[in-house]
């Protein structure tokens, strides 16, 4: 390891911040917006849309990025009828920690007979971060969600590799208020060990997934399958179906690999199962 | 119980010959020997001791400890609660069916065959480490004998699914087996130490070839 630091290898110092973003969508009209609350560093910007597509609710993190001890509590809902796109505007950085963990809660709720998207970009763990993520998704009968996550381990790009930390990122999906599928991923210490590991992250270093729950999900597994056919090089990828929620998962060695196949697939899934654009928001191209 | 009588009770209900039809699942190392993932005897000790350190093994053990203080406590609404985590803890569809039938044919066999022994818990079938738990708990088996047994006995049927799908030879097998002792051992006393707050798993490549085995073209296992 280099014996000189990078300003951004440096914990910012008087991390603990509380970031707030809460945002409720209700109603199909001009203005759907029924609730907003937002506390740095989290922002939410209102993007305009194309015609025909949902309104998009884009966070922003204004800090530049997350340390050991800050916390983020993100909540979004929609109802009576509503569709959105809650977006990440970039990706996120969560630096290197001395000892807390940084933790970020994400709750989606969604009524019957609403849409709702929740689409990250990536998130970039620096070399001995330790981040504890949670999607929590409530869902009444009828409502359809399509929410994904997408974590870098380390600045792969300049080289970097994660040696310790805590990489932990849990799902949770409640249907009527019970829970139907729950998911965590949890990987702590000694981080090569696993991600080298052929059984474990088979080397990769870039993970995403995406899960979907509504009623149709089962009935959506082969449209998934077909979106993962033809994968770029080095990117494994499968769907399966969890008590009814479909669960899309892609592992690459490089971010950029497993950013190409999730926006296709992503684009190519809620053009067939709502009937949108075949495309992602803006700013995720930016 | 007298020591030894829970000895033998235990080695019942986790030998291979108990029927929670374990030989009918690999979990996914039907498509890690397609794959060439798995393909020696090094390549499947690797394999299985991923799954103890950090693959399903490690959510398994977590529900284990959960289940057994559970019903040491006699605390029912704890134990239905971790039976419904059990149920919706599962990495893909085939993983979930393992799980799933093994521990409602593990509860539906105890409770027909032997007198007195009420294994039930939850509302429907607990998953495999939640009905075999409530068992042994019941019994007075105590937390760290059982599990022990119990992950011995998840990385012996993984095994035994190796050496049939490589192939490898029994000895070849037991000599896999054998040098997993201590992995068991410290996947046992790893879950001993540690909270519900980090339960989770880390073999993605293991989910990988459990989607995959769903569309695996010849099956010989339901996983």
């Amino acid at each position: 390891m280099s014996a000189v630091a990078s300003p951004s290898d440096t914990p910012r110092s008087g991390g603990g911040v509380h970031g707030v973003a809460e945002v409720g969508f209700a109603g199909a009209g001009p203005a759907p917006l029924r609730h907003l609350y937002q506390r740095d560093p989290m922002r939410v910007l209102f993007p305009a849309q194309p015609v025909a597509e949902p309104p998009l609710a884009a966070l922003v993190t204004t800090s530049g990025g997350l340390v050991g001890g800050d916390r983020i509590d993100v909540s979004v809902s929609v109802d009576d009828g509503a569709a959105a796109v809650v977006a990440a505007q970039a990706a996120e950085k969560v630096y290197r920690s001395s000892g807390a963990d940084c933790r970020i809660d994400i709750r989606l709720q969604a009524a019957a007979g609403t849409w709702l998207e929740w689409l990250p970009q990536e998130t970039i763990l620096f070399d001995r971060a330790r981040l504890r993520r949670r999607v929590r998704i409530g869902q009444a009968a009828g409502a359809r969600v399509l929410a994904g996550e997408f974590l870098v381990l380390g600045r792969i790009a300049s080289g970097e590799r994660m040696t310790r930390g805590l990489v932990r990122e849990a799902w949770e999906v409640r249907r009527n208020g019970d829970l139907a599928w729950a998911d965590a991923l949890h990987v702590e210490d000694d981080l090569p060990a696993v991600l080298d590991h052929p059984a474990g992250f088979g080397g990769a270093r870039a993970v995403a997934c995406a899960v979907y729950a509504a009623d149709d999900a089962s009935a959506r597994q082969p449209l998934a399958r077909q979106l993962l056919a033809d994968l770029p090089p080095g990117v494994r990828a499968g769907a399966t179906v969890v008590n009814g929620v479909l669960v899309v998962r892609w592992l690459a060695e490089r971010g950029d690999a497993v950013r190409t196949a999730f926006a296709a697939f992503w684009a190519g899934f809620r053009a067939e199962a709502a009937g949108l654009a075949a495309a992602l928001p803006r700013l995720w191209h930016v | 119980m007298e020591a030894h009588r829970r000895t033998v009770r235990l080695m019942a209900w986790l030998g291979p010959s108990f029927p929670v039809g374990a030989y009918a699942y690999s979990h996914g190392i039907e498509y890690a020997v397609e794959a060439g993932l798995v393909r020696d005897r090094d390549t499947l000790a690797t394999w299985v001791r991923g799954i103890l350190g950090f693959g399903s093994a490690r959510i398994d053990a977590d529900l284990y400890r959960e289940a057994w203080h559970a019903v040491h406590a006699g605390n029912a609404d704890r134990l239905a609660a971790i039976a419904d985590l059990g149920r919706a803890l599962r990495g893909t569809c085939e993983l979930a069916a393992e799980s799933a039938a093994q521990g409602g044919a593990f509860r539906d066999t105890v409770a027909a065959a032997w007198d007195g022994v009420n294994p039930a818990g939850g509302r429907s079938a607990p998953v495999y480490p939640v009905s075999v738990a409530a068992a042994v708990a019941r019994e007075g088996i105590p937390l760290r004998v059982g599990l022990a047994a119990y992950l011995h006995a998840l990385a012996a049927n993984l095994v035994s699914a190796g050496i049939r799908l490589v192939p490898l030879g029994q000895v070849a097998g037991q000599r896999v087996l054998a040098g997993l002792e201590d992995d068991v051992l410290a996947a046992a006393g790893g879950a001993l130490a540690r909270s519900l707050d980090d339960i989770g798993s880390s073999a993605l490549v293991v989910d990988w070839t459990s989607m995959q085995h769903e569309t695996q073209y010849t099956r010989l296992f339901r996983s």
